[in-house]
């Protein structure tokens, strides 16, 4: 589809809400408080959006946050990708926004489910095999779990390419230094390499601190046409490409390579339909969930051969002076991580972009792009965020 | 009964129409795998229609029961409360002789962790949770006839 430049989708707001305990706040208030944060961020109001995405664990969720929102949205969008979730409607939004099927797009994400449930559940994601539904139950009925899911793909990764612990663990070091410079994150303490691997194993090869935090928080962000954001006098991000696929439902076994994950199609597709390679990214928002994910996700999106990723994120290889500067907000290992937390990826990437990075905002950052990874490695979802016109 | 390894506790298995064979099999220690009788292409976890050619007719394939480990985890945190007794335990993701490169998850037991290496030659051991439910786990093989593995593709019928 070729688009007027007038029409080219643009994010002009984004915000995250409170975060990381919010045991005074609804899972809907969450949504709201972000919304309205990233609606005033770009200069508009509720009555400005046509359309709505948001996504969560039951039916007619989105409906559901726009009724508590007051919109009568005629777009709009609940795409269930897990992690991926958010890059997944921002991609749906930006085709809504170029064909003309929408003006606004207010996307939402709210989650409480640190308070709600606590560290046990959410940990465990499907732990408890009475909870798996259909087919999962061919991996949980013999006790598996999500983290076991994740330990199953990094000890083969170990196995093939000689990845070490220590390769891994760097990954969390790396964020746990970006988290320290962000008042809100979850986890500020610095931590070494030595810290990770003696920490308690939760499934080997993953010890504690190769996991992510359990969170409260959410995050919006607001799209709209180039033409509308000139009229706004706002600052406009640019889609330059994304995709997303996926491999595989809830069962690991069922995935076709342990360790290539998804983002090894839709993030080359990205790529091409922004046009860009690689080389040109000069800051990434990648889904954490696990150090693994991360080092699956750069070799996957090309940022360095398969099997060289536990060398290419170690000594600091994803930090401000590093190959690719990674998650500049402490990322779910250490600064927030709801469960989804997708929109995150976003809100950062943008900020990087406008220069809001405060800290640890790269210098001259022009290209960024976020990966959201979701279920058991099962969904990737890229999007590549320019700063400049295409 | 046989011997034990998980608690009665443990969640049974919601059965469809798909998954009734490979359970009922199961319930006679037979390790099968479902083989789509158009192309003859397997699939695992059991689903209603083959992924490569579209045909609706399988059957249940019986394995020898025999394969490799492809990778494993130690569960060492009790997020399912039925196991937290068991804690430890080892999930292993399997690739089974004649599976047609088919992989199941499964549990590796009468083993040190510490000695689990990828590759290694297991064989299963059936588990009766109840009169009509049996579940394969897997122990190392007493006598690997095939520790290289010389079938990883599983084209030769068992």
């Amino acid at each position: 589809m070729s688009v007027s430049k007038g029409r080219r989708a643009v994010i002009v707001g984004v915000a995250t809400s409170d975060y990381p305990k919010l045991p005074e706040m609804s899972e809907h208030a969450v949504h709201g408080q972000a919304a309205d944060r990233a609606l005033a961020d770009g200069g508009l109001t509720m009555k400005d959006v046509d359309g709505f995405a948001s996504t969560g664990f039951f039916p007619m969720y989105a409906t559901g946050v726009a009724e508590y929102l007051g919109l009568h949205p005629t777009y709009y969008d609940e795409t269930n990708a897990g992690g991926a979730s958010f890059e997944v409607l921002a991609e749906h939004a930006a085709y809504a926004i170029e064909s003309g099927a929408a003006e606004v797009v207010l996307i939402t994400y709210g989650s409480i489910q640190l308070s709600q449930m606590g560290r046990r559940l959410g940990t465990g994601g499907g732990g408890g095999a009475g909870f798996a539904p259909g087919p999962a139950i061919y991996d949980a009925l013999w006790g598996n779990t999500l983290v076991g899911s994740y330990a199953l793909a990094a000890r083969r990764h170990m196995h093939q390419y000689g990845t070490t612990p220590e390769q891994l663990a760097s990954v969390a070091v790396t964020m746990r230094t970006h988290a320290a410079t962000n008042p809100q994150a979850q986890e500020r303490e610095p931590i070494t390499v030595e810290d990770v691997v003696s920490s308690r194993l939760v499934a080997d090869p993953l010890h504690k601190l190769d996991c992510c935090v359990i969170s409260d928080g959410g995050g919006a962000c607001v799209m709209t046409t180039a033409e509308r954001a000139a009229d706004l006098g706002a600052t406009p991000i640019y889609i330059l490409g994304a995709a997303h696929s996926t491999t595989h439902h809830m069962n690991i076994s069922a995935m076709p390579d342990l360790t290539v994950s998804p983002a090894a199609q839709c993030g080359p597709l990205a790529f091409a339909r922004a046009g860009i390679t690689p080389a040109e990214i000069d800051v990434a928002e990648l889904y954490d969930s696990f150090t693994i994910t991360v080092v699956l996700t750069v070799e996957d999106l090309g940022f360095c051969a398969k099997g060289e990723g536990g060398a290419f994120v170690e000594n600091g290889g994803l930090g401000l002076g590093g190959h690719l500067p990674t998650n500049t907000d402490g990322g779910g290992l250490s600064a927030c991580h709801p469960g989804m937390r997708g929109m995150f990826l976003i809100v950062e990437a943008v900020r990087q972009l406008r220069g809001q990075g405060g800290a640890t905002q790269v210098p001259d950052a022009r290209i960024a792009v976020a990966h959201g990874t979701g279920g058991m490695l099962s969904t990737g979802a890229t999007l590549i965020l320019g700063k400049e016109e295409p | 009964m046989s011997e034990r390894w998980f608690p009665d506790e443990m969640p049974v298995p919601a059965v469809n129409a798909e998954t009734n064979g490979w359970w009922e099999e199961a319930s006679k220690h037979r390790l099968v795998v479902e083989r789509c009788t158009a192309c003859g292409q397997t699939r695992h976890p059991p689903g209603p229609v083959c992924p490569r050619c579209r045909s609706v007719e399988s059957e249940w394939s019986e394995l020898p029961g025999t394969g490799t480990v492809f990778t494993f985890t130690v569960v060492r945190q009790a997020f399912i409360p039925a196991l937290a007794e068991q804690i430890p335990y080892v999930v292993v993701a399997l690739d089974l002789d004649g599976a047609g490169g088919a992989r199941m998850v499964s549990n590796l037991i009468g083993i040190d962790p510490a000695d689990i290496t990828i590759g290694m030659p297991v064989e299963v051991v059936w588990e009766d949770m109840g009169p009509e439910l049996a579940l394969p786990r897997f122990r190392p093989a007493a006598n690997p006839i095939n520790p290289t593995h010389p079938d990883p593709k599983g084209t030769t019928e068992p």
